[in-house]
This record gives C-alpha cells, structure tokens and sequence, in this order.
C-alpha cells in the first residue's frame, strides 16, 4: 500500500527539498515501521523526528490524516491504505 | 553496454539517459523512484573496479559522500548491485569550466568568481582529509545560475607508477584516456609520489592560469613534452591584460617546490577574494570618537579571516554570530545569524593542528540537538544525519543541550569534550567524528541525588587538568565539583568549603550549584570557583576551598575568565542576587582581582553605569591572547563590550543581539605564523618590553 509523508520545510534538506515523500509499505504496517521506511529512504530524519531512545520528540506532533497519533496509539497507530502522514512541529517557541 | 542500460533499474534508480563516458565509466541520468528526483548515475567501468579494489573504492565513495558544501556535487549514495558498482551524484545541469571556456574565451571575472568557489570547495574537503587528485577542466561544472560544482571528490583512483612512466615517456600523441589528466598533475605527481592537498593546488593554478590566458600552461603534443615542461620549466607568462595580483597568485599555485605554493586552499580564496575587491570589512572610516565600528554584514554574508585576525564566536538564544577584527580591535565585522532561530549554548574553535575549525552546538526546539563544525570560518557547516553525541539505548536518557565544547590539551589535538544535559560528559578521540559517554560519571552513586538548577541538570564547565593527564575537574548544576584523578575510572566529588543556600545543609559533600570553574596552566593546583552565591579559590585541586569574595558588591554571578598570562588575575561580573539576576544598582561593573582572590577591584570605564539592569551568562565572557589581553563579554540583553586593554576601559561592539549565552574569543594563526606561545612563569619578553616603554612614555607624558 502506499503512504504519504507530508514533510515540514525545516527537514526538506533531507527530503532532496520535497515536501512529500510517497513511499510503497506492507499492507497493515503500522506508523513506526512507516517511519523506519522513511528513514531508510531519507537518512538524517531520523535522529530530528525521534530522540536516540525512540521516542517522539516533544516539540514534534505526527498527524495520521486529521489527527494526533498521540491520541491514536502513538507510534503503533495503525496506517489506513493510502494514508497521509504529517510531521509538523508544534506551537511552541521562546 | 550503454545502449543496454536505458530503461533499467539499478536498485530503485531508473537509467534514463547517457550524459556522458570518462575513463572510470559511464555517466547517466537516472530517475530516483523513491524520492522522484533525477540524479547522475556513475557506472564504474569493470577494469576500474578491479584496478582499485572494491574495498578500497567504497571507501572512498563513502568518504567523499560525507561531504556537504555549496560547491562540490553531493554524493548520494555508493552501491554495488551484481557485478555493477555504481556512485549516485547530484544531477547538475550546466557545463564544464573547459566547455564554457571555449564558448567565452578567457575572462579575469571567471577566474576570480569560480576560482574562489573552486579553492573554497577545495578547503572544505582538505578539511576533511579528503583530497580530490584529478581537479581539471572537465571536472568543474558551472550551473546556469553561475554556481560551481566540483565533481567527483575522493573518487579519483591514484596512478599506478607503471602507467605514469608510460604516459611521461610517451612520444605518441596525447590520445589516452589520461589526456585530460596529465597536463593538471603536479610534479611530485609526475615522480610517482601519492597526490595531496598540495598537488589539488597545482591542479587549480593550471585551472587558474587556463581561466585566466585561454591556454594550458604546460603544452606539448606528446606525453614526454607536457611532463617535462610541467618537471622543468615555468609557466609562459600570462598575457598583460592579467593584473599583477592574479598573477602573483596563479604563479604562486604554480611552483615546483611544494614548500613555494601555498599550503592551503584557504589561502587561494583569500587571496582570489581580495582580488576582487569584495573583501567584508567595515566602510566606516575609523575615527576613534565615533565609537564602535561595527558593520552587520546582512544577507548572511561571510567572514574573512587573515593570519592574526580575532575571532570572537557569540552563540545566542536564537542563532550564532560571528565577529571579526585585526589585531588592532578598532573595527568589528559581524556575520550572522548562522542556524537562526535554534539555541547556541556552546561554540568553541580550535586551531590545533594547523585546522581551522569552529565547533558549535545547535538546539532546536523540535528537532533535537547537533554539534557541527565548520572549516572555513562558517561559510559552510557539517549536518550530520545522524547525531554524533546521543545516549546509549539501554541509559533510557535523551539528549537535551550541549552547554560546553572543550577542547583536549595541546599534545593531544584529536580529543574534545562535551558537557551536556541531563548532566554528563562526552569524549572524542578522533577530532569530534564519534564521541562516547564518560560511563563512570554517568554511573556516580551521587547522580540521582542531583537536583535541576533554575536552567535545567547538566554539565556545563569541563577543565582538564593541563599538567597531569589523568586529572579532570567537571562541574554540575546543582551536584557541584568532581574530579577524577585515574583518566575518567573513577570521579570524586571535590565540594569542601562550599556552602549550599537552598539546602538544610550548608555545607554538604556534593549537590552544589557551581557556575564556573578556572585555572591557570602554570598553577594547576589553584582552582577559582563562582558559585551560586560565594567565589572561592582552591589551593589544592579542590580538596578544600576558601572564600575570596571581599570587596565584590555580590558574591552571586555567573561567569569567571582567566587571564591568559597571569595566574593570579581572574575577570567576574558579578549580578545582585539569585531573585534580582541583574548588575547591582544598575551598574554594569567587571570585577577583577590581581593577587589570586585577596581583593578586587571595579572595572567601569565606558561601561553604562546608570540604569544598566544586565546580566552576564557563565559562558558570556572570554578573552584572547593578544598584548594587551582583550577582554569580552555579552548581555542576556544582546549587547556585545570588548576591552582591548585588559578591562580598564570597554566599548560597546555590538547591540541588538538575542539574547547572548556564548561568547568565545580566539586569535587566528595561520601557517607559518608562529603558535602561540608555550607559557613561561615569567611574563614574556614581549610583554615586558611593551611595559619598559609604557612606563617611559608615561614618564615622559608627566
């Protein structure tokens, strides 16, 4: 099944300046092994989008379709068929 | 073989076209079916791969790929799929410099406009350690906006001795593969020695002096003649419409004695950048009433920096600057912001080595912490894709800052240290390639038992002990003083004598809130401390620690500078109190004692000292390494105050900053120039003779 990762400007330098990536998983795969894909794909997303223990960042929020996947199960959320991921950092600032 | 590779795929690259055939392969476009871009596909020919080794050419592919600069074509990727070894490169759509070079004939703007981008492009990679050994025409490529792209960096393969000999004996006519290599290679190349940096600056003054006449300058129509002009004899002169600089610079590239050339790319562009009349310095003319001269080069323009410049490095909560100025400190150029938007809690530059590297930590908000580096004064940085410095997995922890870059000792110029938050130590052998947790540090018994400071818990002042190398002093907010004295086995907490305010217990064996910690490199016994409320001194590596604070307004405050040559001078800036983090009575006062902690004295002179509510991070003040010494120091307010006679009067450099955590300064040597000096107990001879003939002016001014 295909997957859709909108990708926010800030990460395009490792997206080769795309903002979306479409990427051809398993059907069923759930977000993490998304992601994993993703990071095979485009090295150096990783270490921005997850801390070196795995988790999501704080100030990151990933979106499967209109919602929060940290409503949703986090990074076990499962990805409907053509899903659209979005990776957008979160209100914050200083 | 070409015709049959159209339409295939190697791995998930789809062979559109053929660009192009060189002696190591085929070139191709190719379509990137995962990330839908177009990129060139380098097939290697067979007899390459076997001549080199697999090994050894995955090697350096990988290598060359680690390279990121605006002028060198980014290697994607190295594969091997079957028998086919294959490079996927950047697409770049223009032409070589030797194709635009016949359509235009020769032109002195070309030179200097891709000159200084090719030797800026060199410099990255010498950086490095990587050199390019088959720089010539065809390997220039410029884009249609004027950008050049060096290809192929690392990739080409070092000449048997065999086929040197064959080519430079050669009386056929120049028809080998070889044909557009040989009239590029420096001598010591052509007597079989391995090419380095210094042959890729041959290489460019044949690039240059090409450029610049519309000729090559070491001509012949065999083998045997191009490598003896190039052995024996000088280049023909260049036409007279090349001016005298550029000459000089073409000539310079172009000696036979390597020890002749110049020794770094670095240079080239330099000396390439003054030619054009484009060198960034300020266009105020320098009067000394009008204050501080200082030009904010805007549009993200770059320093240059000559031997002997001052470099001062001024990390913010929004981004980092640059500033430059002679040795004189009368003029300031500001470059900057670098990384804008993301926290600079440390930088640091290191210049052992004959490198030229500025260190930085970035903190972004959402995307996590990087420490990059950059050698060529921040025209370009690294961005790793993964991060160097992270947690083991099973330590659970996360990085959340790098507060401290710190250099090893000088005999010892491949390790840095990183102190970082949640507090712990990093160590580097390899010049910052990789780095690992200081485990023993991590492990402590005491380290659960640290409790946060108001910016968070971390490790934030890092001092090697520059006598003993098994010792080290760490401090951290709030667990205070370790030492170790076996190379990081074990660490001691080293508190004795400090007192605690915000515990029952004032005088506990660790948890402190120490702000900073110094020490002198010829009296590495004695230790100075501001803490979080009380200054102290050491006279026994931290053993136990006695209060020096008399005659400061307060004894609370963060940062604390060393003076370079005198062991008994140390720089504070003291603010009112824990609450009211502010210069006291809105004065913006230096203190400095000159006789180890026995009393201090107030420098003010030029300094606001009505309504000044500043406050001076730990990391906010520093000095250099001139005589006099220069002094500086930033504002949480972004205000930027340099001395340049050792504190006695100051002026404002620059204002409207963000708000300044980082300030470093440096003194630039470069070459030839001599090192800095080893520390001697005595005050330098240099210093002495500038105090004999201050005292005699003075005497004879009265």
């Amino acid at each position: 099944m295909q997957v859709s990762f909108n990708i926010p400007g800030p990460l395009r330098g490792f997206t080769a300046n795309r903002s979306a990536v479409q990427l051809e998983l398993k059907e069923g795969a759930d977000l993490l092994s998304a992601l994993l894909d993703l990071f095979r794909a485009c090295p150096g997303l990783r270490d921005r989008i997850l801390t070196e223990s795995g988790e999501l960042r704080h100030h990151v929020n990933i979106f499967v379709e209109n919602e929060n996947v940290r409503y949703t199960g986090g990074l076990t959320t499962p990805l409907p068929v053509g899903a659209e991921v979005s990776i957008v950092p979160a209100i914050s600032g200083g | 073989m070409a015709a049959t590779m159209i339409g295939q795929t190697l791995d998930h690259y789809r062979i559109v076209s053929q660009l192009g055939e060189g002696g190591m392969g085929v070139v191709y476009r190719a379509r990137d079916e995962v990330l839908n871009r177009d990129v060139a596909l380098k097939l290697l020919a067979p007899g390459t791969v076997d001549r080199v080794g697999r090994g050894h050419l995955l090697r350096e592919a990988q290598t060359a790929s680690s390279l990121s600069h605006p002028n060198i074509c980014t290697i994607h990727q190295v594969g091997q799929t079957g028998d086919d070894f294959y490079v996927v490169m950047e697409l770049i759509e223009g032409r070589s410099l030797t194709d635009l070079l016949t359509a235009t004939g020769p032109s002195m703007e070309t030179v200097s406009r891709y000159g200084t981008q090719i030797a800026d492009a060199l410099a990255h990679a010498h950086g490095r350690g990587i050199v390019h050994r088959d720089l010539k025409g065809s390997n220039v490529m410029v884009t249609a906006e004027g950008r050049v792209k060096v290809l192929d960096f690392g990739l080409a393969t070092r000449l048997e001795r065999e086929e040197i000999s064959e080519l430079t004996l050669s009386y056929d006519s120049l028809e080998s593969k070889l044909v557009g290599t040989l009239p590029y290679m420096a001598p010591e190349v052509l007597r079989g020695q391995k090419g380095d940096h210094l042959s890729d600056l041959w290489a460019l003054g044949v690039l240059l002096y090409e450029a610049a006449a519309g000729k090559l300058p070491f001509r012949g129509n065999t083998g045997f003649e191009v490598s003896s002009a190039i052995l024996r004899e000088p280049p023909p002169p260049l036409p007279a419409a090349v001016p005298y600089g550029l000459a000089a610079v073409i000539q310079r590239c172009l000696m036979k004695e390597r020890v002749e050339r110049y020794q770094q790319a670095s240079e080239v562009r330099a000396a390439l950048e003054t030619l054009q009349g484009a060198v960034l310095q300020s266009r105020h003319p320098s009067e000394e009433t009008r204050g501080p001269r200082t030009l904010v080069l805007r549009g993200m323009q770059h320093l240059t920096v000559k031997n002997g410049d001052v470099l001062l490095l001024v990390g913010t909560n929004k981004g980092a600057f640059l500033l430059k100025s002679s040795r004189d400190r009368t003029r300031w150029d500001v470059a900057g912001p670098y990384f804008h938007g993301q926290g600079i809690y440390a930088m640091a530059y290191d210049g052992r080595n004959g490198r030229h590297r500025l260190w930085v930590s970035t903190n972004s908000l959402m995307w996590g912490t990087f420490l990059r580096s950059s050698d060529d004064f921040g025209r370009s940085w690294t961005n790793p894709l993964e991060a160097t410095i992270r947690f083991p997995a099973e330590s659970g922890a996360s990085l959340r800052n790098i507060w401290q870059i710190c250099l090893g000792r000088n005999d010892e110029p491949q390790t840095l240290y990183c102190g970082v938050e949640p507090a712990a130590l990093f160590e580097s052998r390899d010049g910052g390639e990789s780095w690992s947790l200081a485990r023993a540090l991590y492990d402590h018994p005491h380290r659960p038992r640290w409790m946060p400071s108001n910016g968070g818990l971390f490790l934030h002042t890092i001092v090697p002990d520059p006598g003993a190398k098994e010792r080290m002093y760490v401090a951290v907010s709030a667990g205070g003083v370790y030492r170790t004295e076996d190379s990081g086995s074990t660490w001691q907490a080293r508190n004795t004598g400090i007192r605690v305010v915000f515990l029952p217990e004032k005088y506990p064996e660790f948890g402190q809130c120490v702000h900073k910690i110094v020490l002198h490199e010829s009296r590495p016994e004695r230790l100075f401390l501001q803490n979080h409320w009380g200054l102290y001194r050491s006279d026994n590596r931290g053993d136990s620690w006695q209060d020096i604070a008399r005659g400061v307004p307060s004894d609370f405050g963060f940062t604390m500078v060393m003076h370079p040559y005198d062991p008994d001078c140390v720089y504070i800036l003291p603010v009112e109190s824990d609450e009211f983090r502010c210069t006291p009575e809105g004065h913006l006062r230096v203190y400095r004692t000159r006789n180890a902690g026995g009393s201090w004295d107030s420098l003010e002179r030029g300094l606001p000292q009505k309504g000044a509510y500043e406050t001076v991070l730990r990391d906010a003040m520093s000095s250099d390494s001139l005589h006099q010494v220069g002094i500086y120091f930033g504002t949480r307010s972004g205000k930027l105050y340099a001395s340049r006679d050792e504190g006695k009067s100051w002026k404002k450099i620059v204002e409207g900053l963000p708000q300044i955590v980082c300030v470093k300064a440096a003194v630039i040597q470069m070459d030839e120039a001599p090192k800095a000096r080893p520390y001697s107990k005595a005050k330098p001879a240099a210093v002495r003779k500038t105090l004999a003939a201050k005292s005699v002016k003075r005497q004879k001014r009265r």
